[in-house]
């Protein structure tokens, strides 16, 4: 006998509520599983695909991406140096401003002033990309062309700016998570011994927390890499490899946007060049994703070490 | 100066870059009010787009929006809270289970233009729903998973192991306890992560842009089967015709869609904090 039996009343509509109830939960959960092999599924197989017509060592080597030409080249490097040169422009945009923001609402904000500035930034993290895209387009860079006449109206700083401010919050609040897990004692001790506060926070409090400081720039620079409207809008759709801030170029997300994919007929090269597009930004920014968290985690911080 | 004093130098410079970040968000908020002032009036959020700027509004866009919205709570946070109780509270310690747990975790982290690539082949094309309002919900709704499990999971195991351990001693079956203790603590968590992953999957432009949303719909969608619009690929749509006018109705969507999800997080606000009441 259960204990379901003996405690008498409506016995057997309760057993059936909790067979029910552990069918559901798992029937929701191979659904989650099943959604998540479906992704990976999906965007490996129309890749294999791809690769069979497209060999792997053209689609990484190759520096010309015209898959819409008569003659189309599908050399994905233009690509991918342009999410690069996006990712790590945003980064140099964001991580000083992020992580002295951080520090400031940790170390030394009061109350008021903590809550004031937290929930711009929080506010800030909510804005939909789609509208940072606007403004990089309409303000960011007329902006930028009375400094610069000779500014395309695409160009890729005025992306890494934007991009830069999008990611922004995601590097003020992991920092702050991270630089809130240092043990309080640690700022004590060191005004205690008489140093500055100042000093305590550059000497102990900030490398305490380095490896999630780094962890924050990670993730949120998989999310820069990530980036679609910012980049379709702002940065233009030019694959081309150039080491020019003022020009423009295109990103792999921006491709997979901008080529009105909708209308692909199924089955074609370009129907799966996106899909192989999306293989390698799903690829990198996983990784980037993973080993954000893997730094950002306590149980590793705490552990072996 | 007073903070100069008050913490040296470097605390000074952190107090620069904060109002900075302060200063950046106030700046954006001023210029899209600033540019949507001449097209926001009543009118703007039920008119349908037109090629004529000056009586153009959001209407089909908005109505799509919404619809979007409901379809993707309506699949994403049943199946999303059933997958996170299933994880914490009936799946075996194993090493499937970690790995499971561990993909799902960093799928989160994957953008949501490569979710739109994968509606279209899935949802759009496989399931045969087309362009449709359904297909973007379905999409989007695999787009929040991912976060609605990882929150709702974090709400679970915050459940103090006491209360879980009184009420299996007293002899409440697994559902029991789920039902009467651990759901109703959890909840606050819960519904700060459905309404982040909510908010988040209807700022998205890029995965509808990619199954096919149409800039052009003047009318109001009114049944999941219909065409696809929403306000962020409005926004899109009228920001790429690098028109003058049509900057202005951009801004002007832009602004709804802000207020559309402000209005989302203040009724979540309200309900946690009847929650919150109602529990203690």
């Amino acid at each position: 006998m259960t204990v379901a039996e003996l405690s008498g009343a409506g016995t057997a509509s309760r057993a059936l509520a909790e067979r029910f109830a552990g069918r559901a939960f798992l029937a929701c959960a191979i659904v989650a599983t099943a959604t998540a092999i479906a992704v990976v599924g999906v965007l490996g197989f129309e890749t294999v695909l791809f690769f069979t017509e497209v060999s792997p060592a053209r689609f990484f080597s190759e520096v010309a991406w015209t898959p819409f030409s008569e003659d189309p080249r599908f050399g994905v490097l233009p690509l991918l140096a342009a999410t690069a040169q996006i990712t790590v422009g945003a980064a140099v945009f964001a991580v000083l401003p992020g992580v002295m923001t951080a520090v400031y609402l940790q170390h030394y904000a009061d109350a008021r002033s903590a809550r004031v500035v937290g929930t711009a930034t929080s506010l800030l993290a909510g804005v939909p990309t789609v509208v940072y895209g606007y403004v990089a387009l309409n303000f960011v860079t007329p902006a930028l062309s009375n400094l610069w006449p000779e500014i395309e109206a695409f160009n890729g700083l005025s992306a890494c700016l934007v991009v830069g401010l999008m990611i922004l919050p995601t590097v003020v609040v992991l920092s702050r998570d991270a630089l809130e897990s240092v043990p309080a004692s640690l700022m004590e001790a060191g005004l205690a011994l008489g140093a500055t506060r100042d000093r305590v926070v550059v000497r102990v409090l900030i490398p305490a927390a380095s490896r999630g400081i780094v962890g924050s720039v990670v993730l949120a620079m998989a999310r820069a890499a990530g980036e679609t409207m910012i980049v379709t809008l702002a940065a233009g759709n030019q694959a081309r490899l150039t080491w020019n801030p003022l020009e423009g170029l295109r990103t792999l997300t921006a491709f997979i946007a901008q080529s009105s994919l909708g209308d692909a007929p199924s089955g074609t090269l370009n129907y799966r060049a996106f899909f192989a597009v999306g293989a390698v930004l799903f690829v990198v920014t996983y990784v980037m994703y993973a080993v954000g968290r893997r730094l950002l985690s306590r149980r590793s911080r705490d552990g072996a070490r | 100066m007073g903070t100069l004093r008050r913490h040296g130098p470097i605390g000074a410079v952190c107090g620069l870059a904060a109002a900075a970040v302060l200063a950046a968000f106030l700046l954006l908020i001023a210029i899209l009010l600033a540019e949507a002032w001449p097209v926001l009036d009543p009118g703007f959020l039920v008119d349908a787009p037109s090629r004529f700027a000056d009586r153009a509004g959001v209407g089909p866009a908005l109505a799509g929006t919404l619809w979007i919205s409901f379809l993707t709570a309506a699949i994403a946070f049943p199946t999303g809270l059933g997958t996170a109780v299933y994880l914490e509270e009936y799946a075996p310690r194993t090493r499937m289970t970690g790995a499971i747990e561990s993909t799902i975790a960093n799928l989160a982290g994957v953008p949501a233009v490569v979710y739109g690539v994968v509606g279209l082949a899935l949802f759009a094309r496989g399931l045969g729903l087309g362009a449709s309002i359904l297909a973007g919900g379905c999409t989007l709704a695999a787009l929040a998973l991912p976060t609605v499990i990882v929150a709702s999971r974090s709400a679970i195991r915050a459940v103090p192991k006491g209360l879980r351990i009184a009420a299996y001693g007293l002899g409440a079956t697994r559902w029991q306890v789920i039902r009467h203790q651990i759901l109703p603590a959890a909840a606050p968590g819960v519904l700060t992560g459905c309404c982040l992953a909510l908010t988040r999957a209807m700022g998205e432009a890029a995965p509808l842009l990619v199954i096919g949303a149409a800039a052009f719909i003047t009318f109001a969608p009114g049944a999941p089967g219909d065409p696809l619009t929403s306000l962020p690929t409005q926004v899109f749509a009228w920001t790429a015709r690098s028109q003058e006018d049509f900057a202005a109705l951009a801004a002007g969507a832009c602004v709804a869609l802000l207020l559309v999800l402000l209005a989302i997080n203040l009724v979540a606000l309200a309900v946690r904090h009847r929650l919150r009441g109602v529990k203690r």
